[in-house]
């Protein structure tokens, strides 16, 4: 190295062209306009969102509370077909009949063209259990009799389908459930 | 440790980096004025991304990447002006500010020295990067980076030497 220490030194007395005037305008305008658009995008955000989001496991619970409301929302779009076939009849039927009387809907296998056409139709749900725990048995409060708690852990789905388009929707989840039985003593 | 988002007075950082950071943009580009694009959007990038101001192979990583999509977005410009460039006078647009014939004359060799090797010698020599810092930059070793700088050196003092 040291063989070139006399032409880095002449290399290092050669300057480098400087940037123009105009760069570091042009840099301050990019700036201002950034920490504005920072400002403007933070502004939104409640406090309480953003107390969510601030840490990996405030982010978690913040996710499970949107996956719990979008669970809620599904839930509702048709969750009993009867209620919401008795609904669509009402929604579609016309005020006056005139014609021959037909049914509005004909069935959860038939597919009508009074039937809105983003409307779900329930077609399925299941619960499938994984596993089952005997946590033995327990006295309740009010009661003498013992009672045998039962822990099932299981997986839910439900599915909708959209009879005019033939689209599917599937909401799969876990779920876990105590049971308390009875037990009589013989 | 400062950070490059808060430091108050950033023109007295860029005013320290700028010369540097430009020359190494203007590797690519030819065009001061396209260097100025590139190192204005490369350092406007990393103050708002709260970088540290001391991780300058990041900062140069930056300059480096963005100059990259500069030719791939403009390939065609990039050639035309590579091609003006490879004919004209290089002191059209000079990269370094020279006070005689010698320093001239270094620069010239400096121009012609090989990309890779040009990279190397502009980030030690102007911009006083680690060969660690280069290796980051650069995406190469360090042994990559210092034996392209020893090259380099020796490149230039060759077509220096009096023939």
């Amino acid at each position: 190295m040291n063989d070139f220490s006399e032409l880095e030194n002449d290399l290092r007395a050669l300057r480098p062209a400087r940037p123009s005037p105009v760069l570091f305008e042009r840099i301050e305008e990019a700036m201002a306009e950034n920490r504005k658009a920072s400002v403007s995008d933070a502004k939104p955000m409640a406090s309480w969102l953003r107390r969510f989001t601030e840490t990996p496991y405030r982010f978690g619970i913040g996710l499970a509370a949107a996956a719990a409301a979008v669970l809620l929302l599904l839930a509702r779009i048709n969750t009993d077909p009867t209620r919401n076939e008795d609904k669509e009849i009402a929604q579609v039927s016309p005020p006056v009949e005139t014609g021959p009387v037909r049914p509005a809907f004909s069935g959860r296998n038939g597919v009508d063209g009074s039937i809105s056409s983003n409307k779900f139709i329930s077609a399925g749900a299941t619960q499938v259990v994984y596993n089952s725990r005997d946590e033995g048995l327990q006295f309740a409060d009010s009661s003498r009799q013992p009672l045998r708690r039962l822990r099932y852990q299981t997986q839910q789905t439900w599915q909708w389908r959209n009879p005019s388009t033939g689209a599917s929707l599937r909401v799969s989840y876990p779920s876990e459930e105590v049971v308390l039985i009875p037990v009589s003593g013989q | 440790m400062d950070n490059i988002a808060s430091h108050e007075n950033w023109k007295n950082c860029f005013s320290e980096i700028g010369p540097g950071l430009l020359l190494f943009a203007r590797q690519w580009t030819r065009s001061a004025a396209d260097a100025e694009d590139i190192v204005q959007e490369a350092f406007v990038k990393f103050w708002r991304r709260n970088h540290k101001i001391n991780n300058r192979a990041l900062l140069y990583a930056t300059v480096r990447s963005i100059a990259l999509d500069f030719i791939r977005r403009d390939k065609r410009r990039a050639r035309r002006e590579a091609t003006v460039f490879a004919e004209a006078d290089p002191s059209v647009e000079p990269q370094f500010e020279w006070e005689d014939e010698a320093q001239s004359a270094l620069a010239a060799a400096v121009n012609c020295l090989p990309h890779d090797q040009r990279e190397v010698i502009v980030l030690k020599i102007w911009n006083e990067l680690t060969f660690s810092e280069i290796a980051d930059a650069l995406g190469i070793s360090q042994n990559t980076a210092a034996s392209r700088y020893r090259y380099a050196l020796a490149n230039l003092k060759k077509s220096l030497q009096p023939q």
